[in-house]
């Protein structure tokens, strides 16, 4: 690590930082003042919008599918980056493949291709009928979008921890006799925590944030499959400002959270 | 690399190694790998001349043509501004340093709708930066620029923190020396930075046009979504789908698709490469 | 292997939304499914739905909870298709029922009451800023070079085509400057108006959201949705054409949704209410023209033309005359570069 010496810009380069901090001012700190200035301008209108059932409905959702995420990406991550770090297996290539493909598809396609496989004419609709499961326009296919578009997040920070660390710690203990579960809990998991925390944080915050996926697949119903971000879309052909700009401050100060974490977590 | 266990419990635990593998397999495959086979299937099932007919419809063109211009648009600024960003945050001494930092991860927090409603509700024509943008001959709301400048914001961190770890890595002993040898400024630049950076700087570029290609939720607040003008590649699907052509949906998604798949690699040699650079 | 995967996904996501009931068992809640286009849903939701709600309280002592959709009827309509599972749907025009009911999820003869299904009517105006600025007066007026007109897509907005219809009508009958029967002058005429476009919604409500915001100088719309926005404070006036569509926004039960989930009685008790004087003057209170002559509003303006989808020729003849591919509206659609 060579970042601790550090120079004072002089010159140009002054000029250039200043330009810098222009553009980032302009491209995200004035929107972000603008919604707090927005909200804090009509405050009890926003709050009694925040706190209607449409709106409260939609955050339980929003909140639950996260947990949801973050819960089940959160296993898978940690299996699938120890069997894409640690194993040899003639599938590794496809997990490899299958794991990125989330981050190549737009939402909206996202949502197309859950529609092909649940809608009432979709290739799993005879399945779905039989077992009595309604997943298109319903919470099952909000929640499996989410959990299309988080699922690289914990497996892709955890791997990165993992082929830093390498295995020799899990070779030693294993070595001294631990089972597969021993060497789990007490050598690999402590390792890998920092790339969970981090994965878990990008999983909330994508998750609270997708939009796409879920108005096509979901429908964005109110009290419903409505999310916080459908109901954002909704308020504001409502013309509910309060509402809609209420919520989207909540979101992003539940992510700017989030993101401090994230930093605390990276230092 | 795993080697092979050469205890008594080996057996056991070969097959819970079988197990984690079927079941990250099973798991991706359920949730990522049927989707988007529907997706391949329903694309190509009216045979190749149905395919071909729906991405060669005039809308689909411009859209496609629109969303990678407007990518390369956003690739190339970013790959600008964000190394400018990277060396600031690494190499400067600079007042807000750690501020600065957490800014450029806000974009990746920010829901996207969010972030295109913020720049109607900034730059409409109803403001004043509306008005004073439209009378300068460049309004942003509803036009390609707000497109732009969506994507911009959206896509922010991804040549920053490309380029970022590579720079730390870096001796800056060596810019010095070029600087105290006389070199100027600009020069060092070329000669001695920037070829270290350059595959960390090209990853977060690619990775800023597959985003932006991808990109709905910002562009669905923004884009005035005409046909030919300001109708993107996404948005286009959106409105196949929703005008009851999901083949058609299903066709131009392919391409998308096989857009970001041929950058998949590319992004990933070029990470390997700018990884070799710090090891 | 699915099975067990909800079931993983049930217990794993802890979220107690309702998914549809599945035994018609008398329950102290009901919930009933609306889907509609964008344009009525406040008077559904401040008016006709609470007043639904209390009746039927009063007569069954059950409470009716609402899960309402609105989004562009063509849209909507797919969306029900594709298998969102609303009792009843309140669309823009009669086609989009249609596309439910060839899926064979309405059985019954949605359109056998005495007002033919039809619910709502409104015409077809010119949304303009206060004061009339841009001296607008007819549709001719939107080709102008100096006016930017807003209007959705037909793709996915039931107001969009009522839109391209009352201006290609208007032509077609003579009117806007277009010889009567002259095809050709009715074609510019639309190629005109389209040329001008600068903003295309998935919706008609999007549309004139985004009016409000400063787009444009003209939207193309509902009239309803002109009162609704002044209703609600917007700074907007309208000019109606001399000659301008009726639109008429049917509305049906989903008959094997309502049945699946129980609800065809109280599906079709919401139906037959939205027929009601009292439902009839709600509607009319949010900018609709109603259905039942006594809850008219006076003061509406008439056109001195005013024409229905018969006078084209009925929906099926316009479909394949002007929606389908290649026909009067691709025609008129501004083409690539």
């Amino acid at each position: 690590m060579h970042s601790a010496r550090r120079r004072r810009p002089t010159g140009a380069a002054r000029v250039i930082f200043v330009l810098l901090c222009g553009w980032l001012t302009l491209l995200l700190l004035v929107p972000l003042a603008a919604l707090v200035v927005t909200v804090a301008r009509s405050f009890s209108a926003v709050v009694a919008a925040l706190t209607a059932a449409e709106a409260l409905d939609a955050l339980l959702l929003s909140v639950s599918v996260a947990v949801a995420c973050i819960v089940l990406n959160g296993i898978f991550g940690v299996t699938g980056a120890l069997v894409l770090i640690r194993h040899r297996f003639r599938a590794r290539r496809l997990l490899d493949a299958l794991v990125d493909l989330p981050l190549a598809l737009s939402p909206v396609m996202t949502g197309l291709g859950f529609l092909l496989l649940y809608g009432r004419s979709g290739a799993l609709r005879p399945l779905l009928d039989a077992a009595g499961v309604q997943v298109a326009f319903a919470w099952p296919s909000v929640l499996l979008a989410t959990l299309f578009v988080t699922l690289p997040f914990t497996l892709r920070e955890v791997a990165l921890v993992l082929e830093e660390i390498g295995d020799s710690a899990e070779q030693a203990a294993a070595t001294l006799g631990a089972t597969a579960w021993q060497t789990f809990w007490r050598v690999t998991l402590p390792d890998i925590r920092g790339g969970l925390v981090v994965g878990t944080t990008l999983t909330a915050a994508r998750a609270l944030g997708e939009f796409g996926a879920v108005l096509v697949v979901g429908g964005s119903v109110a009290n419903r499959t409505q999310t916080a971000t459908t109901f954002i879309h909704a308020a504001i052909e409502e013309r509910q400002e309060a509402a809609a700009y209420g919520m989207a401050l909540l979101l992003a100060a539940t992510a700017i959270g989030l993101l401090f974490l994230l930093q605390r977590d990276r230092k | 690399m795993r080697k092979p266990p050469m205890h008594a419990g080996a057996s056991a635990r070969l097959s819970g190694d079988r197990l984690m593998q079927a079941g990250a397999l099973g798991w991706a495959g359920l949730l990522v790998g049927l989707p988007v086979a529907a997706l391949i299937v329903k694309g190509l099932a009216g045979g190749p001349a149905a395919f071909f007919a729906a991405v060669t419809e005039p809308a689909a063109v411009d859209a496609l043509l629109l969303s990678i211009g407007t990518g390369l648009i956003a690739a190339c600024v970013n790959a600008v501004v964000g190394t400018a960003l990277a060396w600031a945050l690494v190499r400067w001494d600079v007042p807000g340093r750690r501020l600065i930092g957490a800014l450029v991860d806000l974009p990746l927090a920010i829901p996207t709708l969010v972030a295109g409603v913020l720049i109607i509700a900034l730059c409409g024509p109803q403001t004043a930066t509306g008005q004073i943008l439209a009378g300068a001959g460049l309004p942003l709301a509803f036009g390609r620029g707000g497109i732009v400048l969506a994507l911009l914001f959206v896509t922010l961190p991804f040549v920053v923190r490309a380029v970022e770890p590579v720079l730390e890595e870096l001796d800056p002993a060596e810019e010095e020396a070029a600087f105290t040898m006389g070199a100027g400024q600009f020069r060092t630049l070329v000669r001695v930075l920037l070829p270290p950076i350059l595959p960390a700087v090209a990853a977060g570029a690619v990775q800023t046009f597959a985003r932006s290609v991808a990109e709905f939720g910002s562009l669905a607040a923004v884009s005035g979504n005409i046909p030919h003008r300001t109708l993107v590649a996404p948005v286009y699907i959106l409105g196949e789908v929703e005008a009851g052509n999901p083949a058609g949906a299903a066709s131009v998604s392919l391409v998308l698709l096989a857009l970001a798949l041929a950058l998949q690699p590319l992004a990933a040699m070029l990470a390997r490469r700018a990884g070799a650079r710090r090891a | 292997m699915l099975t067990l995967l909800f079931t993983i996904l049930a217990c794993g996501s802890g979220d107690p939304a309702p998914t549809a009931p599945a035994a018609p068992a008398p329950q102290k809640t009901r919930t009933l499914t609306l889907a509609g286009y964008t344009t009525p849903r406040e008077a559904y939701g401040k008016a006709i739905l609470p007043a639904f709600a209390a009746k039927w309280k009063q007569e069954k002592g059950e409470d009716v909870k609402f899960e309402e959709s609105w989004q562009g009827s063509g849209a909507q309509a797919r969306a029900v298709k594709e298998g969102f599972e609303a009792d009843v749907v309140a669309l823009s025009l009669d086609p989009d029922v249609k596309v439910i009911e060839e899926a064979g999820l309405i059985t019954h003869d949605w359109r056998a009451g005495a007002q033919g299904g039809i619910v709502t009517r409104s015409i077809a105006v010119i949304a303009v800023r206060p004061g009339n600025p841009k001296k607008i007066a007819d549709w001719r007026d939107l080709t102008r070079a100096d006016v930017e007109v807003l209007t959705p897509n037909v793709r996915t907005s039931g107001g969009a085509m009522w839109n391209v219809l009352a201006i290609w009508g208007s032509g077609l009958r003579g009117h806007s400057g277009v010889t009567a029967g002259d095809r050709a002058g009715g074609i510019d005429l639309l190629r005109g108006v389209l040329g001008r476009v600068s903003v295309m919604d998935k919706g008609a409500r999007e549309s004139i959201v985004n009016f409000e915001k400063g787009v444009g100088d003209a939207a193309i719309t509902y009239e309803n949705e002109v009162l609704v926005a002044k209703k609600e404070g917007q700074q907007m006036d309208y000019v109606v054409p001399p000659s301008t569509i009726l639109i008429e926004n049917p509305v049906a039960v989903v008959d094997s949704y309502a049945k699946k989930h129980g609800n065809e009685e109280i599906a079709a008790a919401f139906v037959a209410f939205l027929f009601t004087a009292d439902a009839q003057r709600a509607f009319a209170e949010y900018g609709l023209r109603p259905v039942l002559p006594e809850a008219e509003v006076a003061g509406l303006p008439a056109p001195t033309d005013l024409f229905t989808i018969r006078d084209l020729g009925g929906w099926d003849a316009v479909k394949a005359d002007v929606f389908a591919k290649g026909g009067v509206y691709d025609q008129a659609a501004p083409a690539a570069k």
